[in-house]
């Protein structure tokens, strides 16, 4: 392993001090002066309802109040993946809070109030919650114009259902599998709709100035592919891509909540209706959770054959995804997981459905995990029950069937180089596993739950990445990229890379948050792919940079170029020591000649990276034949819980969760997204969970009722372990890693309770208070039998 | 979020003034720590002509114990009870309880007299006033009454005030003996929570010990458990006191619990609490505010 | 009817006529220019709109702008001294005690009054002390052992 001065090494955050004095600014801490306007929405109290008249007059009878801007102005459908989604609702309302109007007003208050004053005429429809009454023949057609929609290739909608996407996968022969299988075993699990509770709400400030420019500054991950739909959506307008800017500031976490395009589309159009003033729309903390991206609940049905000795011989999957109203992102979700929703074992024959279900419910979309939280719970769940049934080790049911580099994947291509095996054990070591503790407390059950779990980029086959770089005088470099900076770190760890390759410390490299008039291009920032993918354009640009700085050295003194090097902001010579030419002297300048003429000049370096090897193309019947997938990053996780057999309370003494992300780049990094990842999955089992009435309206739209957790909720002890299998094509052969350190915390926590109890639970969430019930019920069927 | 409807703020000098102003302006609404009434005055739940902020009546800013009871002025904060000297001596239960409120941004204003005053179900203050027979002190221009605690909480955020009246302060009767306690709150998880059930019990030492229990969250207002404190008086088990729960309450499903389990975990509660009670009595028991569910 | 109010906004004198219903978070925001206290659920669950009033952290979003008057009122701009970060501010920089930064000026105020009335807490009063100030990001782990390594520093220099 070669040895690197910066990268590997726990660089202190390059954003640090501007966000601990307080002076990083979030979008809505930008001043936009007193011309600034503002929007209350409008909002359809009802799942679904055709829209039969709006009559905005008595709002626009308050002084102040600017404008009351409806559908009718905007009959435009736009999205990421496919076109379904609408910038105010047109004739129908899909969803409680989905947007019907706005009022725009001098003052939020104001604002706020008219909309109250906005009466819309309803025809009450009945809605359509969950898959089952979805997928039902005769079912109510959310979208009745379906089969009309533009989207991907690789999706493919039902036209006349409510199914949106059906992604199929048949690998080998599942049905010659199951024959050849001593036992087959099969359950249905469920996951509820989770919200992503960023503390900042989004936010968004449109600008349609007098020159027609339309300037948008908005909480986001995703700048470029905002400019991209925002450009699309408003190409009625006459607005063209070339019109649009976005500008990102810092943003208070994502989770992929701030990915694609939400609640941002209306900052945008609003704009355009008040040419020339600006015009912010901020989330509430309640329209946080019911109109923006949600996390798409599922029903998994498995069924899985396996020998005697544990050898899994098929799979089959089902997973139904309650999608909600609009599936624009949220279907590539549905999409992502079917491929992938054999969990990170080598089954050779393989049936998977994944299948994206319109309900009249918020929107689903991209979340941390991206479907694979989801379909694991119910999949690792049932390895252990087979493994129990077998009279197996659950590890050595795992170890056994985990899959290894160069094992088939589900579509066809190989698994990259993978460290599955060493995670396995060595997380297996950490929880002393086959080891079982007994508490002194009789009221108190000890168990240990083990879990796979992989996950991979889901993107475009050619989502890009670009950087530029640039020196300035002091040898100081300043770096333009597009992906954004969530909190996990991505600035200094692209300092890092610009480092290693520049020889200038991170500290003096500046990382931005982008404006898209300025910065190159960037896809998004989600699916784990930054690190990796901008991590490349970022070493490319420093590549460039310092082939233009060995260049002009070796043209201006004469040296040979390949005796030359970069170190610690000089340029040096492998063949002359006393050699050592500072940055500092010619990155901006030049090096001047004898004749007082200038060699070289300011050094601005340029990258770009895109997988030519990806497509999403493949046989929609069996998903085989394409390379949707650019790697996967696999890890193992396990827990040790202690449960109280009276109040099902749970707490948890040790997680372990080891994970090769190839090339560990920063470890400190690395450790907060562990410490977070795991801690933001362990609450999506044991307590989160968004709850609905029977009418779709989202009873617990606030942190009173949607817990997340507080400190006191933290494991004693969290250990990460990192194992690093070197990814060929990663910056330095890193891999992603955000998304994954939350996709076990389900199943450990069940496997973890079936161990103590010998309760199975199978609906997120585990709360204590299903737990205590489960096992009262037992108690009580125990003293029936005898 | 701005508040939307117009209101004027005063800040009396005296109780007196303050009671004037009360009883004059008929829509005027109290501001101790304002958690509550802040939040409801920015949702538009409530939309007075007046607000009367009280915190320049220092004399609502005490903790005493006189007269064998323990008094606490209306502008008492639950920090100020965690942190009152007068209260870990006398009555250390009730600091288990105020560390059970929200968390300590909130602790810092929030009054107990203002807990009682919304009257909550869910509030924590309820079951140790209605448990120990506290009482509630009023004044108006008319006069003072006191109001037992039992008698204050009439229903879901519905009390016995009066218009004109202000609240001045709760007064808890200590009992003569050598007493322990325990306050036991059901939360979805370990971090601020509203309870979904309560418990307290205080056990009065002796020869033959006297308990008292009541229960939070599991109705419209806090309870006291009369049956289950006449079975423990006569010395049955804390075992044998959970067969009575389900006879003194009726608990709902509601979005934080099902009547089921916060039917179970009262009795689990009632059990473990009477538990710690009795051990913290002789002085082994744990400690306040560890974690017994 | 609009009131003149006087306090301390860290450590220097300001007045200003604020109307009754104006929240504190927002006077301090909008009116003054302070955007460090955050608005993360304008209902006091989140603790981000935290602020140090007389030395006890307050909620901003649950306080009218006239009850300060009189008050000293401290945020994360006035923790610092002659440019100079706090040790808690110096601290959560070292050890990546923060991610997307939403919520440290919140979280920094609440450990600082934290350690201001308990020098040397537990882990357990750490957790507690902070319980009411919510992170997604982090875990909290790296908040809490930078807390305590505050704690064990200041202790030492005794």
């Amino acid at each position: 392993m070669a040895d690197h001065k910066y990268i590997g090494k726990s660089a202190v955050r390059v954003d640090g001090k501007v966000k601990i004095t307080g002076a990083a600014q979030y979008v809505d801490d930008l001043e936009f002066g007193p011309g600034l306007l503002y929007a209350a929405i409008v909002e359809s109290p009802h799942a679904y309802a055709r829209i039969k008249k709006i009559d905005p007059s008595a709002a626009l009878k308050l002084e102040g109040v600017v404008k009351v801007v409806t559908g009718k102005e905007f009959p435009y459908r736009f999205g990421l993946y496919m076109h379904d989604r609408y910038v105010f609702a047109q004739d129908h309302a899909r969803f409680v809070g989905e947007q019907v109007a706005a009022v725009i007003a001098r003052t939020p208050e104001l604002a706020k109030k008219a909309a109250k004053l906005v009466k819309v005429d309803y025809e009450v429809l009945k809605p359509v919650l969950d898959v089952e009454t979805a997928l039902r023949d005769g079912a109510p057609l959310i979208h009745p114009e379906l089969g009309k929609y533009q989207h991907v290739p690789w999706f493919f909608p039902e036209k006349d259902t409510n199914i949106a996407h059906f992604r199929k996968v048949r690998k080998g022969e599942p049905l010659k599998g199951f024959e050849d299988a001593d036992e087959v075993f099969e359950d249905t699990y469920t996951v509820p709709r989770y919200a992503h509770c960023s503390i900042e709400t989004h936010g968004a400030v449109g600008l349609f100035d007098h020159s027609r420019r339309l300037t948008v500054w908005a909480a986001s991950q995703s700048p470029h592919t905002q400019r991209h739909l925002f450009a699309e959506a408003l190409a009625p307008l006459g607005i063209t891509h070339n019109d649009v800017r976005v500008i990102a500031p810092f943003v208070g976490g994502g989770f992929g909540g701030k990915a694609g395009v939400s609640m941002e589309i209306l900052a945008a159009s609003l704009a355009t209706t008040v040419q020339g003033s600006p015009v912010k729309v901020l989330w509430s903390r309640a329209q946080e959770f019911y109109n923006t991206y949600q996390r798409q609940g599922v029903v998994a049905k498995m069924r899985l054959g396996v020998k005697k000795d544990g050898t899994i011989t098929a799979l089959e999957q089902k997973l139904y995804w309650d999608a909600g109203a609009y599936v624009e992102y949220g279907a590539n979700v549905v999409n992502a997981a079917g491929l992938s929703a054999t969990g990170p074992y080598n089954i050779p024959n393989v049936h998977i459905d994944s299948v994206c279900v319109y309900t009249n419910l918020p929107p689903g979309g991209p979340y941390r995990g991206f479907g694979y939280s989801e379909f694991l719970f119910g999949l690792e769940s049932l390895f252990n029950e087979v493994a129990k049934k077998l009279g197996l080790d659950p590890v050595e049911f795992r170890r056994k069937n985990a899959i290894r580099e160069g094992d088939i994947l589900n579509y066809g291509g190989k698994m990259n180089p993978s460290g599955l095996h060493e995670c396995i054990e060595k997380v297996a070591r950490e929880i002393d596993w086959g080891k079982k503790r007994v508490s002194s407390d009789p009221k108190k059950a000890i168990g240990k739950g083990f879990s796979l779990f992989w996950k991979a980029p889901a993107m475009p086959p050619n989502a890009a990445s670009t950087a530029f770089l640039k020196f300035n005088e002091d040898a100081s470099i300043n770096i333009l990229v597009s992906a954004m900076e969530i909190g996990q770190g991505f600035l200094t760890v692209m300092a890092q890379i610009a480092a290693e390759v520049l020889g200038v410390p991170p500290t003096k490299i500046r990382v931005e948050t982008p404006d898209t008039d300025r910065n190159p291009y960037e896809w998004q920032t989600v699916a784990s792919h930054i690190t990796w993918s901008t991590g490349n354009a970022v070493k490319n640009a420093a590549l460039d940079a310092r082939e233009q700085i060995l260049k002009t050295v070796s043209r201006a003194l004469d040296r040979k170029v390949e005796s030359l090097y970069v170190e610690d902001e000089k340029v040096k010579s492998r063949e002359d020591a006393a050699f050592a030419l500072p940055l500092r002297d010619f990155v901006i300048n030049g090096i001047m000649m004898k004749d007082g003429t200038f060699r070289g000049g300011p050094v601005v370096g340029r990258g770009m990276f895109m997988p030519e090897f990806a497509s999403a193309l493949s046989d929609p019947k069996t998903s085989q034949g394409g390379k949707p997938n650019v790697h996967y990053t696999v890890g193992a996780s396990a827990i040790e819980i202690e449960v109280d057999r009276e109040t099902g309370k749970i707490r948890i003494p040790k997680v372990v969760l080891g994970v090769d992300c190839g090339k560990v780049l920063n470890p400190e990094l690395l450790k907060g997204q562990v410490t977070g990842g795991m801690l933001q999955g362990l609450a999506t089992v044991l307590y989160e969970e968004m709850r609905f009435d029977d009418k779709g309206r989202l009873l617990n739209a606030n942190f009173t009722d949607y817990k997340i957790p507080t400190a006191m909720d933290v494991p004693d002890e969290i250990v990460p372990i990192f194992v690093e299998h070197e990814q060929p094509d990663g910056p330095f052969g890193a891999r992603g890693v955000g998304e994954h350190t939350m996709i076990p915390a389900a199943p450990i926590i069940a496997n973890a309770i079936e161990d103590a109890l010998g309760v199975r639970i199978k609906s997120m969430p585990i709360t204590a208070e299903k737990i205590a019930l489960a096992l009262k019920e037992a108690a009580a069927l125990r003293k029936e039998e005898k | 979020m701005a508040i939307q409807e117009a209101f004027e703020y005063a800040k009396p000098k005296t109780l007196r003034e303050a009671t004037k102003l009360l009883r004059k302006n008929k829509g005027a609404m109290v501001l101790a720590g304002g958690t509550d009434l802040v939040g409801y005055l920015k949702e538009g739940f409530v939309s007075p002509s007046l607000v009367i902020d009280i915190k320049s009546l220092a004399e609502l800013k005490k903790i005493e114990f006189k007269g064998n009871a323990l008094h606490i002025g209306a502008l008492v904060t639950f920090t100020d009870i965690l942190e009152s000297k007068v209260v870990a001596k006398k009555l250390p239960v009730l600091r288990e309880i105020a560390e059970k409120v929200a968390s300590v941004g909130i602790r810092n204003r929030a009054t107990l007299v203002g807990n009682i005053c919304s009257a909550v179900p869910c509030l924590d203050s309820g079951p140790v006033l209605v448990a120990m027979d506290g009482v509630v002190h009023v004044k108006s221009t008319l006069g003072a009454r006191k109001i037992p605690a039992e008698k204050w909480f009439l229903g879901a955020r519905k009390t016995a005030r009066k218009p004109g009246e202000l609240v001045t302060g709760v007064s808890i009767p200590l009992p003569k003996g050598k007493a322990a306690g325990c306050y036991l709150k059901l939360g979805r998880y370990q971090g601020e929570d509203l309870a979904q059930a309560s418990v307290f019990v205080l056990m009065v030492g002796g020869k033959k010990p006297e308990f008292r229990v009541a229960f939070g969250s599991v109705g419209p207002v806090p309870s006291r458990g009369r049956r289950i404190e006449k079975s423990l008086n006569a010395g049955e088990s804390e075992t044998a006191a959970r067969a009575l729960v389900g006879s003194e309450i009726k608990p709902i499903t509601d979005i934080r619990a099902t009547r089921e389990y916060r039917l179970h975990m009262c009795e689990v509660m009632l059990e473990r609490a009477v538990q710690a009670a009795r051990a913290r009595l002789t002085g082994d028991g744990p400690a306040y505010g560890a974690a017994i569910i | 009817m609009k009131k003149t109010i006087h306090f301390t906004l860290n450590g220097q004198k300001r007045s200003i006529d604020v109307a009754p219903t104006e929240i504190l978070l927002e006077m301090l925001r909008e009116r003054l220019g302070v955007k460090s206290p955050k608005c993360g659920c304008d209902r006091g669950d989140c603790g981000t709109c935290s602020v140090l009033v007389n030395g006890r952290t307050l909620r901003s979003c649950l306080m009218l702008a006239v009850e300060i008057d009189g008050a000293a009122v401290t945020t994360i701009e006035g923790l610092g001294k002659d440019g100079e970060m706090s040790p808690l501010q110096k601290t959560f920089h070292e050890r990546n005690a923060f991610q997307c930064g939403f919520c440290a000026p919140g979280m920094i105020l609440s450990a600082t009054e934290l350690l201001a009335r308990n020098p040397e807490p537990t882990r357990d009063e750490v957790k507690e002390g902070l319980a009411g100030n919510l992170c997604r990001c982090t875990g909290y782990t790296p908040i809490i052992d930078a807390v305590l390594e505050v704690s064990r520093k200041s202790g030492e220099g005794k």
